[in-house]
């Protein structure tokens, strides 16, 4: 649940840079083309965003539909093909539902973390100098914190709720991504063709726009991929505390939290959540990884 | 309810298991380790934190009060018994003084004499804040069971007198959650902060080892004034396992010996490998906490009786593995508060709907209504599962509920600030358990129009002078035949009112090892360990 | 090479301050009273105020800081809110325990790690490497807190061959290096080593790859030199990196227990955190975020130093 740091910043030489044209991007969808692993996960990925989305005509049931009568029910029983929770609730339903909200807690902070992170970062490096020294060693203070630690700090602090979560994740987020751009940013602009165009006179906004842009994005798109995974466990970690998604509503985490107790009367109900975060969080890593080596970006 | 051991199909084969595991290490003969809810060890320096768990594990365990709980049987309701005090009465002439003739010869842990001066000294540090020994933390733990309190004096070694600031009728119950220090201990540091970590007191177990966090050791205090409370245990090992699972897996992996409400839905398994599962009715109550300041939806009794009657507590029981009575109000039937309410309080979803209908709601037109409930918190059961389960009750006859769930201390907080606290949020009630041991704690620090914050926890600002006539006619009634049975008229016009949302009265289920013999679970919130022993 | 060393250590003194003024804000940002947790059920608003005054509450935020800092400067944490003991002597008593968790969890993951590494690198490609990095995959996106329920309920509650909570019978002052407390240590030892497993794995694994594709290391293999002096080669070259990655893993096991120490009753930094975030307990949510908070920032600059002195192109900027 950590996030590796980037030791070594994303390295990208000159003719790597050269090569973004149409004739690369070729190139990285063949390599994907071959990489049935890929693809295969993308595939997983794909189908759990798509259920997710579609859980309201995809579960058969209402997933706060409570019933004791029919509480615990083992998998495969008629009616709830994966059984019922420590209510009676559908777990098929639960799972569905809870799937939005998991992928939500997920993704979001990372995509927001993407946006300002990535723009603190490319700031930072288009810009340098003094502008440079502030966004970065800011970003060095949050930086001194595990991520764990700084995500259960802040949740910690502001209290339990879906926004509080997601706020302290992007938090989290947003010095690595930003540490990544503004390394990336700098290469990019120290590059021999960037400083011709400036020279050239070329304004700092279509620098940023033509040149830099389409050499960054690239990399911290992918770096921002191998995030995902993180975050969506991280979510679930915090909604495992009480600190994340508050009840009725499902979310992973917390079924795993609340069922937790029912693991002596059925374990193979109760370890569902669990495996779905894992799936999700591994298809995640693996396509992130997948699409990393296929684009050929070093970490 | 009676103890039982089941065993089933299992037992086989966890047993076999057990046989060829690595024996658990051997332990002095005698000694018992407990698994609490709490998440700490309760503060150990007099007046305990951690609400009753705090009272029954570490208070009344090193500590005595002047009147005490008789704790030995577990077929009746305890009843009051002499502690420190042999005898106390109130003066016939004015009914504010009450004189308290104190136990000879008993002595605190440190060797030092329990006198007078002791019950002065003790109720100086809670309510006189110029006195060397005050502490205003302990002080906020306890002076609230007692607001009526005026003074206390010497009237010789033995004899001490109080003063209430109006008749109080229920002042020997509440004297139960004062609990008396050494004065002698407390001298040789003068900070509470290091009596702690070596308490003194005049109770049955001396505190030997103190970890925050991870664990309290006790073992017997043989010179107790009383024989028969003097422990049979060798040591007593206090463990703090919030969690439910976690606790359940130390009681099966044999780490501890007893835990305190095992996870309901763990209890066959438990039952399975051999352990005894024990439980008892005890004046416990789960409901709503009504807010009643303007605006709030459930100033409409129809609603508050709607909602009554929609909530499914059989199913609820169900969820706690049977281990739960339904309630049909604040206090059990057979009560001698019960008294004889019209309002039958069971679920009948056609008559709430109808109620609904009649307040001007419908499946239409829903009634929203926020409530603020916790996650987990001693006597609170399973909270979340429950409130969910009601949740959609109450949904099916028309009123939506919103929950803001916050973490039990927060929960208290708002309970103490009130209704109208910008805490509250506007919030329009709270679940928090509430104890019915004493007439005090089970009406009037709810029911009495004057107690609202910042004097006391009627938290929803109820007011009916009707019911503060009939209040402050149980308060002055000193016949306890009396008081029952203006009590019970209280409760009579409480329940006929649907003041709360009653659902269920725990039935507080310890799980212990076989090896743990001679536990009488009373009908209290308090329990005596003094005649358990291992075998 | 000194310059540059004086240089990060000089540089950690505004990072750590900038730390004390997160930790600082954090805890106050946070909605509702502090004393909320310290006063019991039903106290008066009185008593409250009261209260508050007494732990200095009541004074304005920079002044709060300012004598919190000044305190802290001097080793002094402030008294814990809930049992009104010294916040560094319980930091004192969790630390230890965190650490020898970390250490023992961080040992297993790198020498598993980078046994499963160094064999899916120096075979890429075969099934031992496909093996070697599921796994490493599976380390780092399994939830842990969730492995560790399951591993206690199989080994501990079914197969009852470890117990299933706590440090061991004397509480964490009776600790000892015999079978009787480590065997508290394995389940969560473990639950925790899956991270910097996975992590250590693919960070051999590349390392390995990459250095065996170098040129002159195909040379000296296709010159027929000993497999010895190749892996030789590799270990030399590998070593800083995988150092590296190893330093700050154990630095995120002290701070990301958290979650595995609640499921363990472990009586480490993570429990006392995960405790005084439910009770409110501000000067010891402070006092545990700062010192792991700093302790993190020490080792990551332990870290840099270390490269440096083994590998001067390695500086970090």
């Amino acid at each position: 649940m950590n996030i590796v740091t980037p030791a070594a910043p994303a390295q990208i030489d000159a003719g790597q840079v050269a090569m973004h044209s149409r004739g690369y991007w070729t190139t990285v969808l063949q390599r994907l083309g071959r990489d049935r692993v890929t693809l295969f996960f993308a595939s997983i990925v794909l189908i759990i965003i798509a259920s997710a989305l579609m859980a309201d005509v995809l579960a058969p049931l209402d997933p706060h539909k409570a019933s004791m009568i029919k509480r615990l029910k083992p998998v495969g029983t008629p009616g709830h093909i994966l059984g019922t929770d420590e209510t009676g609730r559908d777990m098929l339903s639960r799972l569905l539902f809870g799937g939005r909200l998991s992928l939500f807690m997920g993704i979001t902070p990372v995509l927001a973390a993407l946006l300002i992170g990535g723009a603190l970062g490319i700031i930072a490096g288009f810009v340098g100098g003094i502008t440079n020294m502030l966004i970065m060693r800011t970003m060095d203070v949050f930086y001194a914190f595990p991520s764990v630690l700084l995500a259960i700090a802040i949740s910690g602090a502001l209290g339990a709720g879906i926004f509080n979560a997601i706020l302290s994740l992007t938090l989290v987020f947003i010095p690595p991504l930003a540490r990544v751009a503004e390394s990336v940013t700098t290469q990019v602009r120290n590059l021999d063709y960037v400083e011709a165009a400036r020279a050239s006179g070329a304004k700092a906004g279509t620098i940023i726009r033509v040149h830099v842009l389409a050499n960054v994005l690239g990399a911290i798109f992918i770096y921002a991929t191998s995030l995902i995974s993180v975050s969506i466990i991280l979510a679930s970690g915090l909604s495992f505390l009480g600190l994340g998604v508050k009840p009725p509503e499902p979310e992973w985490g917390l079924m795993l939290n609340t069922l937790r107790q029912a693991i002596y009367v059925n374990p193979v109900l109760a370890a569902l959540p669990g495996v779905m975060i894992f799936v999700t969080s591994l298809s995640f890593n693996l396509v992130s990884d997948g699409l990393r080596s296929a684009m050929d970006i070093r970490m | 309810m009676k103890i039982r051991a089941l065993r089933n199909y299992f037992a086989a084969v966890s047993l076999a298991a057990l046989a060829c595991s690595s024996v658990t290490p051997a332990l002095a003969q005698g000694t018992l380790r407990i698994g609490m809810t709490a998440n700490d060890v309760p503060l150990t320096w007099g007046q305990p934190d951690n609400g009753f768990e705090g009272y029954r594990f570490v208070g009344l365990t090193i500590y005595d009060a002047l009147i005490n709980w008789d704790l030995t049987t577990s077929d009746k309701p305890s009843g009051l018994i002499p502690g420190l005090a042999e005898s106390w009465s109130v003066d016939e002439a004015d009914k504010t003084k009450w004189t308290f003739k104190l136990r000879k010869g008993v002595k605190f842990h440190d060797g030092s004499e329990f006198d007078a001066d002791a019950v002065v000294f003790n109720f100086e540090k809670l309510f006189d804040a110029k006195s060397p020994q005050y502490n205003a933390r302990q002080g906020s733990l306890v002076n609230f069971r007692m607001p009526g309190y005026q003074g206390v004096k010497k009237i010789d070694k033995y004899t001490v007198e109080f003063t209430t600031k109006e008749p109080d009728s229920f002042f020997p119950f509440q004297i139960c959650y004062f609990l008396i220090a050494s004065p002698a201990q407390w001298a040789k540091t003068k900070d509470w902060n290091k009596f702690a970590q070596e308490p003194s007191g005049t109770g049955p177990f001396k505190l030997e080892k103190l970890a925050a966090r991870e664990r309290a050791e006790f073992v017997p205090f043989k010179e107790h004034w009383d024989k028969s409370r003097v422990p049979k245990l060798d040591k007593l090992i206090l463990l703090p396992l919030p969690d439910p699972s976690a606790r359940t897996a130390a009681l099966l992996s044999g780490q501890v010996d007893w835990i305190e409400a095992p996870a309901p839905d763990a209890i066959p398994r438990i039952k399975s490998q051999g352990m005894t599962v024990v439980s008892n009715v005890y004046p416990h109550v789960w409901p709503w906490h009504f807010s009643r300041v303007e605006g709030s939806p459930w100033n409409d009794i129809r609603v508050r009786k709607a909602a009554n009657l929609a909530v499914d507590r059989a199913g609820i029981v169900q969820l706690l593995g049977g281990f739960g009575v339904p309630a049909t109000g604040h206090v059990v039937k057979g009560s001698p508060w019960y008294g004889t309410p019209k309002f039958e309080i069971k679920t009948d979803v056609s008559a709430a709907k109808k109620l609904m209908a009649e307040a001007g709601y419908g499946p239409g037109k829903p009634l929203k209504v926020k409530m603020t409930i916790s996650a987990s918190g001693s006597g609170q059961m399973l909270p979340l599962q429950m409130n969910e389960y009601i949740q959609q009750n109450l949904k099916e006859v028309g009123i939506d509920v919103e929950y803001k769930v916050v973490e039990w201390q927060a929960l208290l907080d708002i309970w103490r600030a009130g209704a109208k606290a910008p805490q509250a949020e506007g919030t329009h009630g709270v679940n928090v358990s509430y104890t019915t041991q004493d007439p005090f704690s089970a009406f009037t620090r709810f029911l009495r129009s004057d107690v609202h914050a910042p004097k006391g926890v009627n938290f929803g600002f109820y007011a009916d002078p009707a019911m503060d006539a009939l209040l402050k006619e149980a308060q002055v009634t000193f016949d306890a035949k009396g008081r029952d049975a203006v009590l019970a008229k209280v409760h009579t016009k409480e329940v006929d009112d649907a003041l709360f949302l009653w659902v269920v009265h725990d039935v507080a289920p310890r799980a212990m090892s076989p090896k743990v013999k001679g536990f009488v679970q009373s009908q209290n919130w308090f329990q005596s360990l003094s005649g358990v022993f291992i075998q | 090479m000194f310059g540059y060393i004086l240089r990060r250590l000089l540089y950690a003194v505004p990072i750590s301050l900038g730390v004390t003024v997160l930790v600082f804000a954090l805890v106050h940002i946070a909605p509702g009273d502090p004393l909320n947790a310290v006063v019991g059920g039903d106290a008066p608003a009185d008593v409250v105020e009261k209260l508050k005054a007494d732990y200095g509450f009541d004074k304005p935020l920079p002044v709060q800081y300012a004598r919190w800092l000044g305190r802290a400067v001097s080793g002094d944490l402030g008294l814990s809110v809930v049992n009104n003991q010294p916040v560094a002597n319980a930091l004192a008593n969790a630390i230890p325990n965190t650490l020898m968790l970390a250490v023992v969890a961080t040992s297993f993951g790198f020498v598993l790690g980078a046994l499963l590494g160094g064999l899916a690198g120096y075979y890429q490609g075969t099934w031992i490497d496909k093996l070697a990095t599921a796994f490493g995959v599976a380390g780092v996106s399994i939830p842990h807190y969730w492995l560790g329920i399951v591993l206690v309920i199989i080994f501990a509650v079914e197969l009852q061959w470890l117990p299933a909570t706590g440090i061991g019978p004397g509480g964490s002052e009776g600790w000892a290096w015999d079978w009787l407390h480590v065997r508290h240590l394995v389940l969560p030892a473990i639950t925790l080593s899956v991270i910097p497993c996975g992590i250590i794995t693919r960070t051999v694994r590349a390392t390995v790859a990459e250095i065996l594709s170098l040129e002159f290391v195909q040379a000296l293999s296709a010159k027929g030199l000993l497999h010895r002096r190749i892996m030789m080669h590799i270990v030399k070259n590998a070593a800083p990196t995988v150092l590296a990655v190893m330093g700050l893993q154990l630095g995120y096991l002290l701070g990301g227990s958290i979650l595995v120490e609640t499921v363990f009753n472990w009586p480490g930094t993570g429990y006392l955190l995960n405790d005084a975030i439910f009770r409110r307990d501000i000067p010891m949510l402070q006092g545990t975020i700062l010192v792991l908070a700093l302790f993190f920032v020490g080792l990551n600059l332990l870290v840099d130093v270390v490269q440096t002195l083994v590998d001067p192109r390695m500086r970090r900027s």
